[in-house]
């Protein structure tokens, strides 16, 4: 037999790669046609104390910002504008217990990274600043989801409209999510995106 | 600073009658001691020892009271103004499509019937032929008062003026009838209790029979009695008095200086009488 | 010593076939349903509903969009399976046909630094596993395309190139070859019954994964050793493990990958008939032992190679004076063995 034949060891290896990959193949294929998408983990604001309704007189949970695996947690704190008050002071911009200053605003603001940026919109009033709405942009580069502003915007205070959402670009969508695991209000839950 | 004791409860559950299921929203008392509460679809009205003597129905849920010098009542709801005779019996439906959106407050004097829609944000004159005199509040801004907790409250004075609550701007206005500013009070401050705190405060507001301005604050509920000229007289209830939920309390006061509170978590009507001096007489001076 | 030059396979073609399988397998994840819309989060019912109209704001004002959640990302996925499938390919290249072990230090540090810290050791085909396991269990359960390419292509590239994964690419074996300073050889017996443990701990892995959602539990991920130094936090009891862990392989050769890993498991019977694999030719070999000596893992029995240990190190050429001696790296030091 000249070295160009095949031996059996030959054949035997091509018969069991062969059959791997094909055994390989095959629980792709039935994973991939079960799979019509992804579950992702999402933050449920009927239960995150931050934002459910009653939940009055308790701190801040801080935990979305603190326990993500990221440098930067994939937790952003996001404004519904059509729900906004845009009001002249607002409760999740300002710290309304801070000193207030020379303007009758309060002097300190509440996001501790200065995330929040506040501008006068539509039809300005030239003579008096509290006669204006104000609109109030979150810097998704800035946030880090640790739900102060979230807190402070609640019913009755505010009106509601901040909210944490995950951002699904940067999360990365651990097995065990570290977020989920420190939550106590099992508010941070995987679910299917489809 | 004078001081203000709780006297007691109405619509609450016990054997004085039914308590509102889902909702308690505004309130109404006449000179001879009837109180009216709005809630869920009904209005129940309550004698001066705060037993139940009426409940009837209305087509829509109301948001405003006001009863006038025949002793009608008038429900303000959205869309419509109902009217009804002192026995409940409905003796008129008032409709207008532009002009009645949302309305939260609403006050029947000799000549005028004012009404406060929060849709538009501002407050609508009316004769008493159904006929629209005037706008208050449509030169303020464009947009009207600040209203973001969607409730614009007001009372008229006995001499025609409109005090109105304007909470996004922290103030308490002054309006004649034909919508001319007459100056305000008031300013942002969280630690001072003359000042109004967080977002938007005061949310409602009502008169004494001396002038006083009786306001209702939300998120650290607060009732809160100031002369005519801004000066705080009195903090009624704070603290726990009221869950911390509460927004939008509607009062009352009636001619002796009781004070009615609608507390919308529990749902009834809570009564505070002063306990000094009685009230002050018309025109006090600070 | 002249060179005897046997046929072989073209080295090349393996790699182009390789990379052009790769290339299917993303193509693959694109043609899928594709981009994912956006979704929203659970409804937030707000009982007043009296936020200022454009109109009330007036000037024309707008209500701008609010951003919604984005789907996650594509295109990084198809990156990271992109960069494995290249570091597996290059892992292949630097052991079987380089044959060297600077290199294939180079490469590991590399993918330590992407893999681990970069990318916090998330996801990684020994936590694959479970997903695979509960999705072929779960009917509602989905897992993520990507996830089934980060399973498979090591697999895949075990059944032509051997354990290269191991040796290249895996973060986890990468911080352990670090501190491999002093190997000492484990005893023949005590090796295999340790070995043993990792069949067991694959078995309770998939028995913690097909668990109903409820009591479902990712036991590889949570008693990862090594992931609480990537992400520079986790539980003490877990950073103290690592650490024993770390300490134990200053001696023992990555005792995690020899003794408990489950996917090295799966990786030793892939790799059991590979095409090309690290192999010493019986007709070349000078019987001096010196890859043995040099071999921490134990991967080298009787002079022979044994293509389920072989980690893919390339530490035996890197000792052996018949690979030092040749001219050409293309010497036919690895070929189908007897």
């Amino acid at each position: 037999m000249s070295k160009d034949d095949l031996s059996r060891r030959d054949v035997m290896g091509m018969a069991a790669r062969g059959a791997a990959l094909a055994g390989l193949g095959g629980v792709s294929t039935l994973l991939a046609v079960k799979a019509h998408g992804s579950d992702a983990w999402y933050i449920d604001t009927s239960k995150c104390v931050n934002s459910r309704l009653g939940a009055l007189g308790v701190d801040t949970c801080l935990r979305c910002a603190t326990e993500c695996v990221l440098p930067l947690s994939a937790v952003r704190a996001v404004n519904e504008f059509a729900d906004c008050g845009r009001c002249y002071i607002c409760p999740a911009y300002f710290d309304i217990h801070s000193a207030i200053d020379a303007d009758g605003l309060p002097s300190k603001k509440l996001c501790p990274r200065d995330a929040i940026e506040r501008r006068p919109i539509g039809w300005i009033d030239p003579d008096d600043p509290a006669n204006n709405f104000y609109e109030y942009l979150i810097d998704e580069s800035l946030c880090d989801g640790c739900g102060l502003c979230v807190m402070d915007c609640k019913e009755p205070a505010g009106l509601g409209s901040i909210k944490l959402e995950v951002r699904h670009d940067t999360c990365l969508a651990c097995n065990r999510c570290s977020i989920s695991i420190a939550c106590p209000d099992e508010a941070y839950e995987l679910r299917p995106t489809v | 600073m004078m001081k203000y004791r709780r006297i007691g409860e109405m619509g609450a559950p016990g054997a004085k009658g039914a308590r509102f299921e889902e909702s308690a929203r505004a309130v109404a008392c006449t000179s001879d001691g009837f109180w009216y509460l709005a809630g869920d679809q009904e209005i129940h009205a309550f004698d001066s020892e705060g037993k139940q003597v009426g409940a009837w129905p209305t087509s829509l849920p109301a948001w405003s009271l006001a009863v006038d010098r025949g002793g009608r009542i008038w429900a303000g709801e959205q869309g419509q103004v109902e009217v009804f005779s002192p026995e409940g019996h409905l003796q008129d439906t008032w409709q207008n499509e532009k002009l009645f959106g949302f309305l939260t407050a609403i006050a029947v004097g000799e000549r005028d019937i004012f009404v406060a829609d929060a849709r538009s944000r501002w407050i609508h004159r009316f004769d008493h032929n159904r006929g629209f005199v005037n706008h208050i509040g449509d030169h303020h801004r464009k947009g009207g008062f600040h209203i973001p907790n969607g409730v614009l409250d007001f009372a008229v004075d006995l001499d025609g003026t409109v005090v109105v609550a304007n909470p996004g701007m922290h103030r308490v206005e002054r309006y004649t009838p034909d919508g001319e500013s007459l100056g305000y009070f008031g300013r942002f401050g969280q630690h001072d209790p003359e000042s109004f705190p967080g977002c938007c405060n005061p949310t409602n507001l009502a008169l004494g029979p001396g002038g006083q301005v009786v306001v209702s604050e939300k998120a650290g509920p607060r009732v809160k009695v100031y002369d005519p000229h801004g000066k705080l007289m009195a903090v009624v209830a704070a603290g726990d008095d009221f869950d911390l939920g509460c927004k939008n309390m509607d009062l009352a006061v009636d001619t002796e200086g009781v004070i009615g509170v609608v507390d919308p978590i529990e749902r009834i009507l809570v009564l505070y009488e002063p306990v000094d001096a009685p009230v002050a007489t018309a025109g006090v001076t600070s | 010593m002249k060179a005897i030059r046997e046929p072989t396979r073209s080295r090349s073609g393996s790699i182009r076939w390789l990379l052009s399988h790769a290339l299917a397998i993303a193509l693959a994840v694109i043609v899928l349903p594709g981009l994912n819309p956006a979704w929203s989060q659970t409804d937030y019912s707000r009982p007043v509903d009296v936020a200022p109209s454009e109109e009330s704001i007036g000037e024309g004002y707008v209500t701008p969009d609010v951003q919604r959640p984005l789907a996650t990302s594509i295109g990084r996925q198809l990156f990271d399976l992109g960069l494995l499938a290249v570091a597996l390919g290059l892992a292949a290249w630097i052991v079987l046909r380089r044959r060297s072990r600077w290199a294939a230090l180079v490469l590991t540090v590399s993918c330590l630094a992407y893999f681990g810290f970069y990318r916090e050791g998330c996801i990684c085909p020994i936590g694959s596993i479970q997903n695979v396991t509960t999705a072929l269990v779960d009917p509602s359960y989905a897992i993520p395309y990507f996830v089934i390419g980060i399973f498979m292509l090591p697999l895949v590239a075990a059944l032509f190139f051997g354990r290269v994964f191991c040796g290249g690419v895996c973060a986890l074996g990468a911080i352990q070859e670090l501190v491999l300073l002093k190997p000492i050889e484990v005893p023949p017996k005590v090796d295999r019954v340790l070995g043993s443990l990792k069949w067991i701990y694959l078995a309770a892995a998939i028995v913690f994964a097909v668990l109903p959602a409820v009591s479902r539990d990712f036991i590889i991920c949570r008693f990862d050793p090594f992931v609480g130094f990537f992400r520079f936090t986790g539980p003490f009891h877990m950073l103290l493990l690592g650490g024993a862990f770390l300490v134990l392989g200053i001696f023992v050769g990555r005792p995690y990958c020899r003794y408990l890993c489950p996917y090295g498991a799966l990786l030793s019977v892939f790799s059991r008939y590979a095409w090309k694999s690290v192999s010493i030719t019986p007709d070349r070999e000078l019987d001096c032992g010196l890859c043995d000596q040099a071999c921490p893992y134990g991967a080298i029995e009787e002079m022979r190679a044994v293509r389920t240990s072989c980690l893919a190190c390339a530490r035996c050429f890197r000792s052996c004076p018949v690979h030092r001696s040749c001219e050409t790296p293309a010497a036919d030091v690895t070929q189908e063995a007897a």
